[in-house]
């Protein structure tokens, strides 16, 4: 027992080394690329390793997008499944409703692209008459189903957790369902399900495995750019696509580092403002 | 045991002194169940229709459940609750709410401003339309007038708990409700705001009945004009004040006032 404080300190240093090793890493990784490249690749809009191109202008475009869609359609219906289970139904069926989405939440990125594979592509394809249905708009419906979970989960807690008092203050001053739950429950679990959206933005934003198999990884920018039934590229299924190809140590490496690079930062902006977000609420 | 009912109900009776005639809450034969156990079982009573009644009864007696029936929160009880003549079963819940005003035990303020908060529970019209003097009007009635007169901007956390709780009453009074419960409102307080809360309620209950929820016998006396005392779930006692304190019917009522315990 005398060795299990400095146990304890001992495999927390590692892991706050391992922490910050990792954007190390991808620095170090990625420096001989913006050495030759330059900052303004990240405007560039032609991506050819084999010509030294590397714009990553189209790849961050196409993330946004599918980030975009995804959020549009995850945020009202996760919030509005949220509201339903924990204030319409029955508790057994906002149980099972809870369970459903755990399982869903449970369920390896992979089997989400498979079912995109399967189910979805050829349903996009029929309904807007595409040569294939990989696109962005793929893309950004797998990762909507796969950060709904995330979304309804964290808006059913946030809900549970405005306080009763609150809420029965507001129906005792004959509040109409609809006014309790625009004006005090919504307002209250706000800053919780604002947490859950960023965390699922910082989920969405690091998808490889289901993108990469829906987005059609065309490096070009879409045209015009709100068309998003065309195949494009994300910052993920790039490096997803090409790292196996790239020549160790090679610049086009190196440029593959910079793109985990960057997204490294805008996730990691993501978690701290969601952290701040969750810890406030 | 319906023998026993029986005695029940005659001795709680209102009595000749009460204002019976003009009372418009009358409760008939209500029980309720919570999870398989009876919280209330065939509570028969008729409040009167002004002053404060307290109603006192040891710990799970079932008094703040009675006042979670009479405002709706509650709704799966059995027998009849009757509101000027009308069951409240027939009555549109929300309008019911605002009529029967419900203060709890602790202040639940909105995190928004203190004018905001009093007038939380008005419709979006009439939250433009109202009147500074309505506003003043319901604080004045609370007693919290002076002391927010120049900070109806502030948030309304930033006052101390015995304001939140009188915010809470402006907040019900702007309603303008028929009649208010009120659930132990000053347990949680310092004896100062108490004795401003029980001073302005005083006031209220001249125009409107006031239906107060107390462990403290001494308040209980202090301040009402009429006593409900229940004990697991059935009302045992009904009274004007006096005669509850100075000649008990019941002899659970004697045991309560002595021992601050019931043995029903």
């Amino acid at each position: 027992m005398i060795l299990l404080k400095p146990g304890l300190y001992l495999i927390t240093s590692f892991i706050a080394l391992l922490v910050l090793a990792v954007p190390f890493f991808l620095v170090q990784a990625s420096a001989p690329f913006w050495a030759s490249a330059g900052i303004m690749v990240l405007t560039g809009t032609e991506w050819f390793p084999y010509e030294m191109l590397f714009g990553m202008l189209p790849a961050i475009i196409g993330s946004t997008w599918a980030i975009l869609i995804a959020l549009f359609i995850a945020i009202p219906c996760g919030v509005a499944t949220a509201i339903v289970t924990t204030e319409l139904v029955s508790s057994s069926l906002a149980s099972a409703t809870r369970m459903g989405m755990e399982v869903l939440a449970a369920i390896p990125s992979i089997v989400y692209g498979l079912i995109g594979l399967w189910l979805l592509l050829p349903l996009l394809q029929a309904s807007f008459d595409l040569l294939s249905g990989h696109s962005l708009l793929a893309a950004g419906l797998i990762l909507a189903l796969m950060i709904l979970p995330l979304i309804t989960l964290m808006s059913m807690d946030a809900l549970k957790l405005v306080s009763s008092t609150q809420r029965e203050a507001g129906m005792s001053l004959g509040l109409s369902w609809e006014a309790l739950l625009f004006r005090v429950l919504l307002p209250q679990a706000w800053p919780a399900i604002r947490g859950g959206i960023l965390l699922a933005m910082g989920r969405a934003l690091g998808e490889t495995m289901a993108v990469m198999l829906v987005v059609g990884s065309l490096d070009r920018m879409p045209e015009p750019i709100m068309n998003v039934l065309q195949p494009a590229q994300t910052l993920t299924s790039r490096i997803g696509r090409e790292i196996g190809e790239a020549a160790f140590g090679s610049i086009h490496f190196s440029a593959l580092m910079a793109c985990g690079l960057l997204l490294a930062l805008i996730g990691l902006s993501i978690s701290l403002f969601a952290h701040t977000r969750v810890v406030k609420a | 045991m319906p023998q026993q009912l029986n005695r029940i109900e005659t001795v709680v009776k209102p009595v000749n002194t009460m204002e019976v005639e003009a009372s418009r809450l009358c409760i008939d034969h209500l029980s309720l169940q919570l999870e398989g156990r009876a919280i209330l079982s065939k509570l028969s009573t008729t409040l009167p229709a002004t002053g404060i009644i307290a109603l006192i009864g040891p710990s799970g007696a079932g008094k703040s459940t009675l006042l979670r029936c009479l405002n709706r929160l509650y709704e799966q009880w059995q027998g009849d609750i009757t509101w000027a003549g009308q069951s409240i079963r027939n009555r549109d819940t929300d309008l019911l709410r605002r009529q029967i005003g419900l203060i709890g035990q602790k202040p639940a303020v909105f995190p928004c401003s203190i004018r905001d908060n009093v007038i939380f529970g008005l419709s979006r019209q009439q939250r433009r339309a109202i009147a500074d003097e309505e506003i003043y009007k319901a604080l004045q009635q609370a007693a919290l007038w002076q002391e927010v007169e120049h900070r109806l901007g502030e948030p309304a956390e930033h006052l101390s708990v015995g304001q939140q709780q009188r915010l809470c009453l402006a907040r019900a009074l702007i309603l303008k409700p028929d009649m208010l419960m009120l659930d132990e409102p000053t347990s949680a307080l310092d004896p100062r705001s108490r004795d401003i809360i029980e001073r302005s309620m005083m006031e209220l209950g001249r125009s409107m009945p006031l239906l107060w929820v107390s462990h403290d016998l001494d308040q209980a006396r202090r301040i009402s004009n009429h006593i409900l005392f229940m004990c697991d779930g059935k009302l045992i006692e009904q009274s004007d004040t006096e005669s509850f304190f100075n000649q008990p019917k019941r002899i659970e009522s004697r045991e309560f006032m002595r021992w601050s315990v019931c043995d029903c």
